[in-house]
């Protein structure tokens, strides 16, 4: 049976594993594996939490009160909840330094996408056009991946943005913000079509409604953002957790990989790991291996490998991110209404901005507000806090948020690098520099998105839009572009390495473009796609 | 939506005595507590939330980053004397020090309210008031607030210059 070391057990590593399984290999997955707490009360709401909870401030808050944001502090509205926080734990003895970019790892068994908000959408045959294949061999994988994981959402105005696929299920139960808005868009959408071409439609997420064999439908407890307790939203430890009981495949946690060693015709035959506590060495023979440890990490071990093979470590360029702008707005129809708090948490809306170019789309994912912490923007609003209360108590069910994302592509000083210490360690440097037309874009863009809220009986405050930071959305890609023919520091249409041969990258370091959209899907559908073309029966 | 009373659930994971057993009581502490409870909420707060202020406190998560000065802390004490003193002086840190001692303790506390029923409940409530009497009452807070901070700073500032010759003496 033909053998594959797969590297990290995020949404790409778990997905290229199945179908690697499926077509008859052997499967070894090497991970840390940083697992997730007990879900606590797991039939109970958001709000009786905090009523039949023990300890809801330690559960809220954390255990420290870590997830109490102070006046003047760092975090944000929507920040993670405390006990999300070893998804995002570093790593000792894995050194980053960064300038212009705020790098985010993860080590946990199933990765970053532990916290994402389930945003599934696909790239269009425009978005797909500097992949070296034809869009139809990727655009088939949406509908595999959407039959493994459960998608919902709908056909509809967003159509154009986002292709159709199969089993794609109807969408959940919108709240009531939700249904107003999508009622206001019904009624203002000749003049946003045509003036701003602007598109509203339902977000597709990967949560579904309906019971089944394996999986839980979604009951609205309200308690997204604190980890589904039913499982309901899709996330990668649930196929990992399916995967340990297959045959032919074996999981290796506590252990992080250090590099891959090759022979002397460039080609890997080796993965060298240490156990995470103990720093005890492992080897594992392998001519066949998959980086799946996300961009970042997957270019820090190919960088470790090379310096350890040959001596060098290059300069990997074209690192791309989604900037992230987010836009609070109030709908003055539901004003002195009570919020819904049982109810899908995260966005299912979403507002599509056309442009000339149709790879520059703009991608708003519409949050309404509902079993969020309330004292983080209460404390925003400048007048004494009781009186922000009173004012938030009357316009809480009337608050969303747009999450505007916009396109990146590849640029020569947006780069990963190696600075090596005396003792043999090794940092990874990320620079990231925006594009020279980025502010313009944004501003033009936000005054669009404006415009839109106004249409839709909705008004942005001034004073509270917030630009995220680069590397905050945490969608990472480009620095090893898939391409026909190139260079070393280039991968197949297969991700494999053109520097290590027998070496997949089958995460987002290969995308040769980001467009302004959630990218998870297409990391799941990719490697699906590679397993299946490159590591067939 | 259920929300049941202060007491836990049995089928609750973690003990609710965890912290509050040792945590020492401090009156002054319990004494602030409440008065803020008050002006944040209009009713006392429940020994939980009571029991996990006097923890965050102990925990030295409520401390600004650098220390609190002696006027900050000085601040509080007045503030913590009635719920009408907290509003201004919380008014009057709101716009010359937002990260101040007072407004951490507020927030701290808005943040334990939030969580625990019933006072999360009470504190999502809209006030059922009409849409002219809304807009009435923003009004009428945004001018509260301006003369607020326009009178607690006529109040503070020889307050607040004695705290400086003090410290610089």
């Amino acid at each position: 049976m033909k053998h594959v070391v797969v590297v990290g057990s995020g949404a790409s590593g778990v997905h290229f594993a199945q179908s690697a399984l499926d077509n008859g290999w052997r499967v070894t997955l090497v991970d840390v594996g940083r697992t997730a707490p007990a879900a606590e009360l797991p039939q109970a709401s958001f709000a009786q939490l905090k009523g039949e909870h023990a300890d809801p401030a330690g559960y809220f808050l954390g255990e420290r009160f870590e997830g109490a944001l102070f006046p003047g502090g760092k975090g944000e509205y929507y920040g993670f909840p405390p006990h999300k926080g070893y998804i995002f734990a570093p790593l000792d003895g894995l050194a980053l330094r960064s300038r212009g970019f705020d790098p985010l790892l993860s080590f946990a068994r199933g990765g970053l996408a532990e916290a994402w908000t389930g945003g599934s959408f696909p790239f269009t045959a425009d978005e797909l056009r500097d992949f070296p294949f034809e869009p139809e061999r990727l655009l088939r994988y949406y509908g595999v991946i959407a039959g493994r994981i459960g998608v919902s959402g709908a056909v509809d105005d967003l159509a154009r943005f986002l292709p159709g696929h199969e089993h794609l299920a109807p969408g959940l139960r919108l709240d009531v913000h939700s249904e107003a808005l999508l009622g206001a868009y019904e009624r203002a959408k000749p003049r946003l079509n045509r003036e701003l071409r602007c598109f509203v439609g339902r977000s597709r997420s990967a949560v579904r409604a309906d019971e089944r064999e394996d999986r839980h439908g979604c009951t609205y407890l309200g308690r997204c953002l604190w980890s589904c307790p039913r499982e309901a939203l899709y996330t990668p430890s649930i196929t990992l957790r399916a995967l340990l009981r297959r045959e032919g495949f074996t999981y290796i946690p506590d252990h992080v990989v250090t590099r891959v060693e090759a022979d002397d015709s460039n080609r890997v035959k080796r993965v060298h790991a240490r156990h995470v506590a103990s720093g005890a060495a492992l080897e594992l023979d392998a001519p066949r291996v998959a980086f799946a440890a996300g961009t970042l990490a997957s270019s820090k071990l190919l960088l470790d490998s090379l310096r350890a093979h040959g001596g060098a470590a290059p300069m990997l360029t074209g690192l791309m991110d989604n900037r992230q702008v987010l836009v609070p707005f109030v709908n003055l129809a539901l004003l002195r209404k009570r919020v819904e708090l049982d109810s899908y948490q995260y966005h299912q809306l979403a507002l599509g901005l056309e442009r000339d170019d149709p790879r520059h789309y703009v991608h708003g994912l519409v949050t309404t507000l509902k079993s969020a912490l309330i004292h983080p923007i209460v404390q925003s609003v400048p007048l004494d806090l009781a009186s922000s209360l009173w004012i938030f108590r009357n316009a809480h069910a009337a608050l969303g948020l747009v999450n505007v994302n916009f396109h990146d592509e590849r640029r020569e000083s947006c780069s990963l690098s190696l600075e090596t210490a005396r003792d043999g360690s090794s940092t990874l440097l990320v620079r990231y520099e925006p594009a020279a037309q980025e502010p313009e874009r944004i501003r033009s863009t936000l005054r669009d998105v404006k415009r839109a809220l106004r249409q839709l009986g909705c008004f942005a405050p001034p004073g509270m839009t917030h630009v995220r930071p680069m590397g905050a959305s945490v969608h990472y890609a480009g620095v090893l572009p898939m391409q026909h023919e190139g260079g070393a520091l280039t991968t197949t249409p297969h991700g494999e390495s053109r520097a290590l041969g027998g070496l997949y990258f089958v995460d987002g370091s290969t995308f040769p473009f980001l467009p302004a959209k959630n990218l998870t899907f297409t990391l799941m559908a990719n490697a699906a796609r590679i397993a299946d073309e490159a590591f067939g029966r | 939506m259920k929300h049941s009373s202060d007491e836990p659930s049995p089928a609750s994971p973690r003990p609710p005595a965890r912290a509050g057993a040792a945590q020492r009581a401090d009156p002054l502490l319990e004494r602030e507590c409440d008065v803020f409870a008050r002006y944040l909420s209009a009713s006392a707060p429940s020994d939980y939330v009571r029991e996990r202020y006097l923890a965050a406190h102990a925990a030295g998560v409520v401390e600004p980053p650098g220390g609190a000065s002696r006027f900050e802390r000085w601040v509080v004490r007045r503030a913590s004397t009635a719920t009408w003193l907290a509003r201004a002086l919380d008014a009057h840190q709101r716009v010359f020090a937002n990260g101040s001692l007072l407004r951490r303790k507020l927030v701290l506390l808005l943040a334990l309210l939030e969580v625990r029923a019933p006072h999360a409940d009470a504190l999502d409530t809209p006030t059922g008031s009409s849409r002219a009497a809304m807009l009435f009452v923003l009004a009428w807070l945004g001018v509260r607030f301006a003369l607020t901070v326009a009178l607690t700073t006529l109040v503070l500032a020889p307050f607040q210059l004695a705290f400086k010759l003090g410290a610089r003496a």
